[in-house]
C-alpha cells in the first residue's frame, strides 16, 4: 500500500526508494558518462583555447575548436542550493539537498548535484568535493558532492 | 500592418477536465472566434506551444470544422513562448500569410502531465541528462535554486515572496474563474504551509489546472470590423538562451533583463505608462525577478513594493488582476493575454483596474521569455 503524503498519487515514501531518473548518453556525453562509471570526474574542454564546458558539445562554442574530456579536481563552492521537502521526484529520500555547485577549474563552471550533508549545515560560498555515486542499480555512476571541512 | 487582439475565449479551469486537450482547444477556439464575431471560415492561422501534452493545430483546426489552414505552428517549449506566440502570429499576418491566427494553449496540467512532478522510473535525454541523478528536473527546483542566489546576493526573503502570494490571491477572489477564488491567504498561512523545495513553499507555485484558454489575432482590415473593441499590440520583445539552469551567469536576473529594456526601446514606454500588468508568475521569485528586469522595482525592493501596496488597486500598477497562474490557475500564461484584452475592454467587473488603457503582458522566467504591450488605443 502506498503511503500518500499529500494525497496525490505516486507521492508516497516508497517514491524515495525507485531508481532516479537515468541518463541516455549521446554522442556528445558518452565520453561524461563512460568516465563517471570508472569513477572519475571528467568535465568537456577544448582543446584549442583550453576553455570548460558543462554541457559538453563536439566543439567549443567559443572558438569552435575540438573537445574532449578531462578529469577536473571535484573541488568547488556551493553557488546555490535548495532543501528539497516534498518527493518531486524519485530516488532521493527527502529532505536532501541538491546544489549548484561551482568548480574551481573555472569561473561560471557549474554543476548540479545532491549534497550529502545535514540541510542545516548547507551555505552558499561553503566548499564542497565531488564524490562519484551509482544512480539506482541503473550500472551509472554521477557526481554528489560533501561538504569539505 | 497593425494587429490586434479580437478575440478570447476559454474553457473552465478545473482539476480534473475528463476531456482531450483536442475538445478543450476546440471549445476555447470556437468561444474566441464567436467573442470576435467572426466565422470560423474567417480563420487561416492557428498556433499553440507544447509540451508533448497537447493536440497539434493541424488536429484543432480539423476538428472545429476547418477543412485545411493556410499556416499553423507548434512550437515546443513553455512560458517562454507565449509573447513569442503572438509577436509571430502579428509577423505572420503583417507577411500575408494569413489574416486572423488563433493561438491556443490546452492542457491537462493538473490530471495529465503535470510539470513538478516525476512518477515513476524515467530515462532522460539531451540537456537534462545530467541533472537527471540528482532528480534536478523539474521547474519548482530550478527556480527554487535561483530565488536561495537573490536571497543570498539582494537579501530578500520568503516573506517577500509571500507579500507576491498573498497580493494575487487577494486578486483572484474578485476572479469567478479562479481555481483559488475561496482560497485567501495570510502570512501566517503562507508561512505555515507545506515546503516544497526550500526556499518555496507550496504557495510559491503555480495552481497546476486543466483547461484551455484561445485569442484571435487579427490585422486591422478585419480588427475594424469585429465585434469586440481591438486590444492593439503595440510592441514586442523576446530573448531566448540556452545557458540552463546551472550555468546562466546570473540567477538573481531572469531574461527580463534583456527583454525589459529591449520592450521600452521599442515602444517608447516605460514602466511607469502601465496601467496594469499581466506578470508571468510559474513562481513568486519569477515575479520578483521580472519586476526588477521590466524596471517596475530595485533590486531587492519588490517584497515591500507588494508590502505597501504598489502593486494592487489603488498603488502604482496593477500585478496579475486575475491572480496569475499562481492563483487563477496555470494555462501557461495565456491566461495573462486573456486577462489583459478582458481589462483593455473595460470588460473584469468587480475586479477591473480604473482607466486601463496600457499593459505590459510578459511570458517566461530564467533564461528566457518575451513581453507584449497592448493599447485600447490604435497605435
Amino acid at each position: 500500500m502506498k503511503a500518500a503524503t499529500d494525497g496525490r498519487p505516486g507521492d508516497g515514501a516508497d517514491k524515495a526508494s525507485l531508481s532516479p531518473p537515468i541518463p541516455v548518453p549521446d554522442a556528445d556525453s558518452e565520453g561524461y558518462w563512460a568516465a563517471a562509471r570508472a569513477g572519475t570526474l571528467a568535465i568537456c574542454r577544448c582543446v584549442e583555447c583550453k576553455t570548460w564546458m558543462v554541457p559538453p558539445l563536439e566543439r567549443c562554442r567559443y572558438c569552435n575548436g575540438r573537445t574532449a574530456f578531462e578529469e577536473v579536481s571535484g573541488r568547488g563552492v556551493i553557488f546555490s542550493y535548495i532543501v528539497v521537502r516534498h518527493q518531486a521526484v524519485p530516488g532521493h529520500q527527502v529532505p536532501y539537498v541538491v546544489g549548484i555547485v561551482e568548480l574551481t577549474e573555472q569561473a561560471g563552471l557549474r554543476l548540479s548535484g545532491v549534497i550529502q550533508a545535514d540541510p542545516a549545515a548547507v551555505s552558499i560560498g561553503a566548499p564542497v568535493r565531488a564524490t562519484m555515486v551509482d544512480v539506482g542499480t541503473s550500472g551509472f555512476r554521477a557526481p554528489e558532492f560533501l561538504l569539505v571541512p | 500592418m497593425t494587429t490586434a487582439i479580437v478575440g478570447i475565449g476559454r474553457t473552465e479551469f478545473s482539476r480534473r477536465s475528463g476531456r482531450t486537450t483536442k475538445a478543450m482547444a476546440v471549445e476555447a477556439c470556437r468561444a474566441a472566434v464567436a467573442d470576435a464575431g467572426l466565422a470560423v471560415s474567417d480563420i487561416d492561422g492557428m498556433s499553440t506551444y507544447q509540451a508533448g501534452d497537447s493536440a497539434h493545430p493541424m488536429e484543432v483546426s480539423w476538428a472545429m470544422g476547418l477543412d485545411e489552414i493556410a499556416w499553423c505552428n507548434s512550437m515546443v517549449g513553455g512560458g517562454n513562448l507565449v509573447a513569442d506566440q503572438v509577436a509571430t502570429a502579428a509577423a505572420v499576418i503583417e507577411a500575408g500569410l494569413a489574416r486572423a491566427v488563433l493561438i491556443y494553449r490546452s492542457l491537462n496540467g493538473r490530471s495529465g502531465y503535470r510539470f513538478g512532478t516525476v512518477d515513476g522510473p524515467m530515462q532522460v535525454e539531451g540537456q537534462f541528462q545530467y541533472e537527471a541523478p540528482a532528480g534536478f528536473i523539474v521547474p519548482p527546483q530550478w527556480f527554487a535554486s535561483w530565488a536561495r542566489r537573490h536571497q543570498a546576493v539582494y537579501g530578500s526573503t520568503c516573506e517577500d515572496l509571500g507579500q507576491i502570494a498573498i497580493t494575487q490571491r487577494r486578486h483572484a477572489l474578485r476572479n469567478p474563474h479562479a481555481i483559488r477564488r475561496n482560497d485567501p491567504l495570510d502570512m501566517e498561512t503562507y508561512l505555515a504551509s507545506r515546503w516544497i523545495a526550500e526556499p518555496f513553499r507550496v504557495h510559491d507555485c503555480t495552481s497546476e489546472v486543466d483547461g484551455a484558454v484561445a485569442i484571435v489575432i487579427a490585422g486591422e482590415d478585419v480588427a475594424m470590423g469585429t465585434r469586440q473593441p481591438p486590444v492593439w499590440l503595440v510592441g514586442s520583445s523576446n530573448t531566448q538562451s540556452g545557458a540552463g539552469w546551472a550555468g546562466w551567469d546570473d540567477p538573481t536576473e531572469m531574461y527580463a533583463r534583456l527583454a525589459g529594456p529591449r520592450i521600452w526601446a521599442r515602444t517608447g514606454l516605460g514602466p511607469t505608462d502601465m496601467d496594469f500588468v499581466c506578470m508571468y508568475d510559474c513562481f513568486t521569485y519569477t515575479v520578483m525577478a521580472s519586476m526588477e528586469g521590466f524596471g517596475f522595482c530595485e533590486k531587492g525592493q519588490v517584497g515591500r513594493y507588494f508590502a505597501e501596496g504598489r502593486a494592487t488597486y489603488g498603488g502604482d500598477v496593477v500585478v496579475n488582476p486575475h491572480g496569475g497562474l499562481l492563483s487563477e490557475g496555470y494555462i501557461h500564461g495565456l491566461n495573462h493575454h486573456y486577462e489583459a484584452a478582458l481589462q483593455l475592454r473595460g470588460d473584469a467587473d468587480e475586479r477591473q483596474v480604473d482607466n486601463a488603457g496600457l499593459a505590459l503582458v510578459t511570458a517566461g522566467g530564467g533564461p528566457f521569455g518575451g513581453a507584449n504591450v497592448f493599447s485600447n488605443a490604435k497605435p
